[in-house]
Parts: structure tokens; sequence; C-alpha cells
């Protein structure tokens, strides 16, 4: 393809192509500081292409290709080729990844120890990563946490943070202008401004983490908090896994051992403040 | 006499771990993962001896459990056909 | 012999404990469905050979195991793969397109005996998807 742009996250390498040279150059700032695919081999490429030749000019339409892709999926306009970029990442790990037991939950690490937090789309997963990334966590990700079978570790995979809706106003008040990609208005997931992690969060990719601590957050609802028992717990992340059937026997000793190792809460809050507090209280009582 | 006769893989095609009041079986053939409660778990024990019918399978578990014999074998015979629709067990 | 025999039995003795039957209408068993469908949207674009292609020559019995052409009461293969919506209403109570009752019943107990590996064992997985 005529552009294109190579990038490590965490233990993943992509090459993205595209037809167009502006969501390459959005990505090569938004990545600036991001290492190369190790030893220059992609583990998944992503291509954003015109669907006929002539959308790549006349109300130009990326579609979302690479090495798996959706054959339903509708074309994003050009505008938020960031985003299609970023969904092309997704859908890559989402099917195609079989090294790492992929859990669709945000993580973050302190001491060597990790938080999980998953649930459903709107639930805040993503906005309270970044939120305590940014109050002394070390940001891991926002989107995927992958599970070592063979280590039961969880590694990091801090790709740009999708904020969406309220939470970008809530995160420009806590990040500097610097680390913000473009305002996309109006995209399916209403609209996105993508927040680049902080500078210790990319250096320190590498370094894995003990799971220590699973939260089921729902915002906007009164503060509550219950425990989760492990069955419960498991089955819910088996939802919340796209790779758990394909890793057979070792995606059920990763998963049946974290949850049996691992304690798990359900918390509802009203607002961040309220989050990080139950957050930083549960966290104690699970790793002093 | 006699209902119908199911058996199942040997212990060696699963995987158990027991969680809280549930268990959760691995099925190394199908690949297929599986919550679940009492009697399953002991159901499978049971028919590591060989083949049996829901009458059989109720005396086996009388060996080695204590529970109120009434209705059992009714009971024994709806889990079977429950592990049959998953392929934990099928017919002899 | 008899020293086993003894502690065969004193090991009996301490392991009898308690047993939950539980009711006969109470369902004992959850299955964990993929959830891949959830990401991947319509899932009823994919589709479940009847056998798989590697089995092709065998016949279905009633039962769905395969069994070796001309089993008395069983069926041929299917002449074309059933799609995940087509198996989807079989599962619901239709028969499968161009088949007897019976004939559906065997194809359909064919489906529920896939295993991974099989060729379209993800597509029945993803089926069993609750709606959301």
């Amino acid at each position: 393809m005529r552009h294109h742009f190579s990038v490590r996250i965490g233990p993943v390498g992509f090459r993205i192509g595209s037809a167009w040279p502006g969501p390459i150059q959005t990505l090569r700032t938004l990545y600036a500081d991001y290492p190369a695919p190790a030893d220059g081999i992609a583990d998944f490429t992503v291509r954003l292409e015109p669907g006929r030749p002539w959308r790549r000019f006349i109300r130009p339409a990326v579609e979302i290709r690479g090495d798996f892709t959706l054959p339903d999926a509708a074309p994003l306009p050009l505008a938020q080729g960031l985003l299609a970029a970023e969904m092309g990442m997704n859908l890559q790990m989402a099917l195609g990844q079989r090294r790492y037991l992929l859990l669709h939950a945000s993580a973050v690490e302190r001491d060597g120890r990790a938080l999980l937090m998953t649930g459903n789309s709107g639930a805040g997963k993503s906005t309270l990563s970044a939120l305590l990334g940014e109050r002394g966590w070390r940001f891991m990700g926002d989107e995927f946490a992958l599970l070592d079978p063979a280590t039961g570790l969880l590694h990091a995979f801090p790709r740009m943070v999708s904020l969406k809706n309220q939470a970008i106003a809530a995160m420009e008040a806590e990040a500097p202008p610097e680390r913000f990609g473009p305002l996309l208005r109006d995209t399916p997931k209403g609209d996105i401004r993508h927040l680049r992690p902080s500078a210790a969060a990319v250096a320190a990719m590498d370094a894995p983490a003990a799971p220590a601590l699973i939260l089921f957050p729902r915002f906007g609802f009164a503060a509550d908090e219950r425990t989760v028992a492990p069955s419960e717990a498991f089955v819910r992340l088996t939802q919340a896994s796209t790779n758990y059937v394909a890793l057979g026997e070792a995606g059920f000793a990763s998963l049946s051992g974290l949850v049996t190792t691992v304690p798990s809460f359900a918390i509802d809050y009203p607002d961040t403040a309220s989050a990080v507090t139950q957050v930083e209280r549960l966290w104690a009582e699970a790793a002093p | 006499m006699g209902g119908i006769v199911y058996r199942a893989d040997p212990p060696a095609a699963r995987r158990l771990v027991t969680l809280d009041a549930l268990d959760l079986i691995y099925h190394v053939p199908s690949g297929q993962t599986h919550l679940v409660s009492e009697p399953v778990p002991q159901i499978l024990e049971a028919l590591v001896a060989g083949p049996a019918d829901a009458a059989q399978i109720v005396t086996r578990l009388a060996a080695a459990h204590d529970f109120d014999p009434t209705g059992a074998e009714a009971v024994i015979a709806a889990r079977l056909e429950e592990l049959e629709a998953i392929g934990l067990v099928w017919r002899a | 012999m008899s020293d086993d025999e003894q502690s065969e039995a004193g090991r009996q003795a301490t392991r009898r404990h308690a047993l939950m039957l539980g009711a006969v209408t109470a369902a004992a068993v959850v299955s964990i469905r993929p959830a891949l469908a959830n990401t991947v949207g319509s899932v009823l674009n994919c589709e479940i050979p009847v056998p798989d292609a590697g089995r092709a020559g065998n016949y279905i019995a009633a039962d769905g195991k395969l069994v070796a052409r001309n089993t008395p009461g069983a069926f041929p293969p299917a002449p074309r793969p059933f799609t995940g919506e087509q198996v989807k209403n079989a599962m619901q109570g239709r028969s499968l397109p161009g088949t007897s009752p019976q004939q559906s019943q065997a194809y359909t107990a064919y489906i529920r005996r896939l295993q991974m590996g099989q060729s379209g064992f993800t597509c029945y997985q993803s089926l069993q998807n609750p709606r959301r």
C-alpha cells in the first residue's frame, strides 16, 4: 500500500497500510514513542482501503481490511480514518490472537500487581483505567488485557485510549493536551477522542503484572459493591474473551486459575471520584 | 426392565476444577467447558465403573454418599438427559 | 490383600457425605458459549456441512452418529451445507430445508455432537449465544 506504519503495542506487532496518507500521519504522531515490531516482523496486518477504486477520492470511505476481517462491517468516512485503524487493530486481536488469553478488560498496575476491570460498553472500564493512570497507577490498557497461559501473568496492551462522549471532557481535565488525538464527531460510537498513554506507561509496557483484583464496574448508579463468586466471575470472563474457546485446555486452565486465585467484586458508582475511592479501598484489602 | 444405559468417557477426558458450590468441567474431546452443580460430577464418577442406567447409578452413588432415595432415580435420569444433550454421556 | 480391603472400606467410610440431588426440573449444567459471535456481528452467515467434508462417505444415524452407507434407518449426507439461520430454526422445531422430520432430527443430532476441529463446530457454538 502507498502509505504504511508499523508499531509494537505490548507483545503484538502491527503493520498498518493505507490508501490515504492522513490516518498514517496521525498514527505516526500518536505512537511516536512506541517501538517498532520485534525483528521488524508484524504479527498482524491492517489495511485501510477504498471499497471501490473511485471511493479513494469521491466521498472517501475507509474499509477495514487485514489478516482478519468482518465481511459485513460498514466503511467509515475518511475523517474517521484513525478510528478505522484502531478498530482494525482491535479486530486482528479479537479474531487472531492465540498466544495469550484475550480479555476484553482494562488494566492498571501498582507494585507489580494488576487490577482488571471488565464489563459492557459504557460501564466505564476504559475511562476508569485512563483516570487511574493519571492517579499514580501504571496504565496497561483500556480494551484488551493479555493473560499468559504459561505464567498466569497479565501483559499490557497500551494502545490509544478510546474516550467516548462525556469521558472526553473528564480526561481533558486530567491529561495534557498534547496527548490527545483529533476530536472525531458523530462516529458509530458517538464522539470519540483518543488519548495517548503516558510516557511511563509506554516505557513499562513490556513488564507483566500478577493479577490481584478483578472488578465489574457499572457507571451511573448509587455507590454499591458486592463480592462476585468465582463461578460467576468465570462465566462473565468467558463472555469477555474472544479466544477462550480457541485456546482449548490452556484457556480453561488459565481462566479457572485466575478466578480461583484472584478476588472479584462488582461495583456501582455514580461518578469517577466515587469509583476511585472504592477501587483504592478494595485494592488495599486485596493487595495489602 | 431398566432405563436407558449411558456411558461416559474415562476420567482422563475431563478436567475438573472446583470453584464454589459449582464445578467446572473441561471436556477434552469436544473442547467444551461446562459449569455444573451436584450431582453431575458424582454421576460422571459413578460411570467410571462402566455403563449404567439411572437406577444403577443411584445404587453406585448410595455406596459413597448419603441422600434421600425417594425420587432419586427420576432426578438422575433427568441429569443424564442433560448430560447427553451436551455430549458428556451418550447411550451405550 | 485383606489389609487393602480394610483400608478401602475405611476410605469409603470417611468419604460418605451428604449429596444434594436437586429437583428433577433443576438444570445442573451451564455450557460456556464462545463470545466471539458477539464481536463478529452477523452470525447467520456461517455454514454447517452434514457431515463434514472429511467424512462425506458416511451416513447419519437417527442419533446423529456417523455410520456406514446403507445402514438401515440411516440418512445420506446433506447435499449442501446448512446456513446458521437454517440450523437455528431447526433447533427451535422447524425441519431443516429439504428434509423429512426424521432426517432433520438425525441431522440436528449430528450437529449437536460436533466437536472442536470438525467443520461447522464454531458455527454451531456461536448459534447458542443468548440473544442480547
